[in-house]
């Protein structure tokens, strides 16, 4: 069957020895670096309903303003050289989380706590396609925060991570989309930010620069950074993070190690690619199942005793449409 | 619901109870106090600098002739009030150089026009920028209003040469030093005008449609193309008119250039009191919403 077979090369893939051997291994204990408690965004959009009705009453009432959850109560802490990836699909809320978490939007409700101002990988805002590459260098490292000095002394090894060789010279205006892509995240990585987060900047880059890249990142966690990783691509979650955390319709659904969570994330994907939603749906609810019961361990260790008694939402009633022997199906070889 | 502080002591509690040291974290997306503002603004200045130059040396390149445009544009508006207000209108009421009167009111007019008119979308322009970065916003109508002066050195001397090589031709004098300080109080004062605009308009993207209208009647309001002190006789319309930044701005540079005199005690203490106060006042007002703009606008 062909649903048991892309499962078979997941998981072949995601244990072969060599990769998991490179994969980053975040430490122990090590301090915190992000903290995030119940964050909340709330859009006010207009909705314009499709469906025409008859009068002149209907036609005034045809859009209305909703309220649309795009996060709706993530927690968690982060700790310095975590690799952590957010996957999820599109619209699932991932880059406004991380919009959130680097500061850069004020969530409706929550807090984020944070021990650096992190360094959301958008370096290209600054840059002018008129300047060359080269130009674009500095004028991207002083737009990080980088004193003129510091970006001097930044600027070749931005170049060399790069890869550009003579095409630094030209207007950034000619530059293909991943050589452009390629110098922007070279010029992020140049102010070796301790919190660093990246949104679907990495696909775009050929192999050879995401070997690259991937040392540099290393390099970076080993100087006890974060770094987090925006991605629907479970593949390079699975390769590159330590940590990953699954998002859907705003909330998180898992959060543990990439391998296992990516995993479980591809093969929910594939079921609902291929159509079976039932399937697919059956898997969303495992997984947050397993993700509740993680919550719920931690949360009763934080309040005491005196909550044990307190059932978890999900305990209380079975989720409709679930059915027993789906889990095995998520980690069945 | 912005996020509260008052939590944030619980939160670190929370963790501290279970055995995390969470001393140095720190609440992220509000906004810092004014002495820390000031100094991440003063942090941000080589960017804002290196970024402003290129910006003006590229903003015209994609037409043919390139940064030429710098001194066409104002040659040209210059040429066409004069035309309309000088010869078809002649509005000039007894003014003995009306080309030099034009040139040098819609000149240095056009300065304080462009932060009326681009101030309210000024947020909304750097959108990238500031969903990109974290950064004292207030960089930004900083930056527009370097890059306005960049361009103001190319325009003013333009100026100058017009106001030379045309008849009736004023020749340089000491007082021609003085529009340095005068431009630097008109800095301040577009300045303070964009930092006011910028957050209005952030919240409020209906006024730059009105934007236009208001710098239009600021500018017939202002004795910039033609003497409206002459056409009113009543003392309040006097005093509006005397009370005015931009009459008192437009009526100094000429005092300097074509009198050859040191503009009165009194022009100076109204266009300072505007320049300083609306600086503070917008700089303030655009402070406190610094946590909202980055927030995603529907």
């Amino acid at each position: 069957m062909a649903t048991r077979s892309a499962e078979a090369t997941a998981a072949a893939e995601s244990t072969s020895p060599d990769e998991q051997g490179e994969r980053w291994v975040a430490p122990e204990h090590s301090p915190l670096t992000v903290v995030a408690r119940d964050l909340k965004v709330r859009y006010t959009v207009k909705r314009t309903n499709r469906t025409r009705g008859s009068g002149a009453l209907s036609r005034l009432r045809r859009t209305q303003k909703i309220s649309v959850g795009a996060v709706r109560g993530v927690s968690f802490t982060a700790r310095s050289g975590e690799f952590i990836g957010i996957i999820g699909r599109n619209g699932s809320g991932k880059s406004t989380l991380l919009r959130t978490l680097a500061g850069l939007e004020a969530p409706s409700s929550g807090t984020v706590l944070t021990s650096a101002n992190p360094s959301l990988l958008g370096v290209n805002a600054a840059l002018l396609p008129e300047l060359t590459g080269a130009q674009n260098v500095k004028l991207g490292a002083l737009a990080i925060g980088l004193t003129p000095e510091q970006a001097d002394a930044a600027f070749d090894g931005v170049v060399e991570l790069s890869a550009l060789g003579d095409a630094i010279d030209l207007p950034m205006r000619t530059y293909s989309s991943g050589m452009a892509a390629r110098l922007k995240f070279a010029i992020s990585l140049a102010a070796s930010p301790e919190i660093l987060m990246i949104d679907e900047a990495l696909s775009t880059g050929d192999a050879a620069f995401m070997e690259r890249s991937k040392r540099a990142m290393d390099e970076l966690l080993e100087r006890a950074g974060t770094v987090f990783l925006v991605s629907h691509a479970a593949q390079t979650i699975e390769n590159m993070c330590s940590r990953a955390i699954w998002m859907e319709r705003g909330q998180v659904i898992l959060d543990g190690d990439a391998v296992e969570v990516a995993r479980k994330y591809r093969w929910f994907a594939h079921n609902l690619a291929q159509g079976d939603t039932s399937k697919a749906n059956g898997l969303l609810l495992d997984a947050r199942r397993e993700g509740w019961e993680q919550t719920e361990d931690r949360r009763q260790f934080e309040r005491g005793s005196n909550e044990l008694h307190w059932t978890p939402r999900h305990a209380r009633k079975p989720p409709r449409g679930h059915r027993g022997g789906r889990r095995s199906d998520t980690t069945a070889p | 619901m912005r996020a509260d502080a008052d939590t944030v002591p619980q939160i670190l509690r929370s963790l501290e109870a279970e055995g995390m040291d969470a001393s140095h974290l720190g609440p992220i997306g509000v906004r810092p106090r004014m002495t820390r503002y000031l100094s991440e603004l003063w942090e941000r200045r080589h960017f804002v600098w290196m970024d402003s130059r290129h910006r003006v040396a590229t903003q015209n390149s994609s037409n043919l002739l390139g940064n030429l445009w710098l001194v066409l544009r104002p040659l040209l508006d210059a040429a066409m009030y004069f035309l309309i207000f000088g010869v078809i209108l002649d509005a000039h009421r007894g003014i003995d150089n009306f080309a030099a009167y034009i040139i040098i009111g819609v000149m240095m007019f056009r300065s304080t026009s462009r932060s009326i008119s681009q101030g309210p979308g000024i947020l909304r322009s750097n959108k990238a920028m500031i969903r990109a970065f974290s950064f004292p916003r207030a960089a930004l109508p900083i930056s527009a209003e370097i890059r306005d002066a960049m361009q103001m050195v190319i325009t003013v001397a333009v100026m100058l040469a017009m106001i030379i090589v045309l008849p009736k031709h004023e020749l340089p004098q000491v007082t021609w030093l003085l529009i340095v300080p005068i431009f630097a109080l008109q800095s301040l004062l577009n300045l303070g005008i964009s930092f006011l605009f910028a957050r209005i308009g952030y919240v409020l993207p209906d006024v730059s449609q009105a934007m236009t209208v208001i710098s239009r009647f600021l500018m017939y309001g202002s004795g910039v193309i033609f003497p409206i002190e002459r056409f009113f006789d009543h003392p309040v319309f006097a005093a509006i008119i005397h009370a005015n930044p931009i009459y008192q701005l437009v009526h100094m540079y000429r005092v300097a250039l074509m009198d050859g005199a040191v503009p009165e005690l009194r022009s100076w203490v109204v266009l300072g009191a505007w320049a300083v106060g609306l600086l503070i006042v917008g700089f303030l007002f655009f402070w406190r919403g610094e946590a909202t703009y980055g927030d995603e606008k529907r």
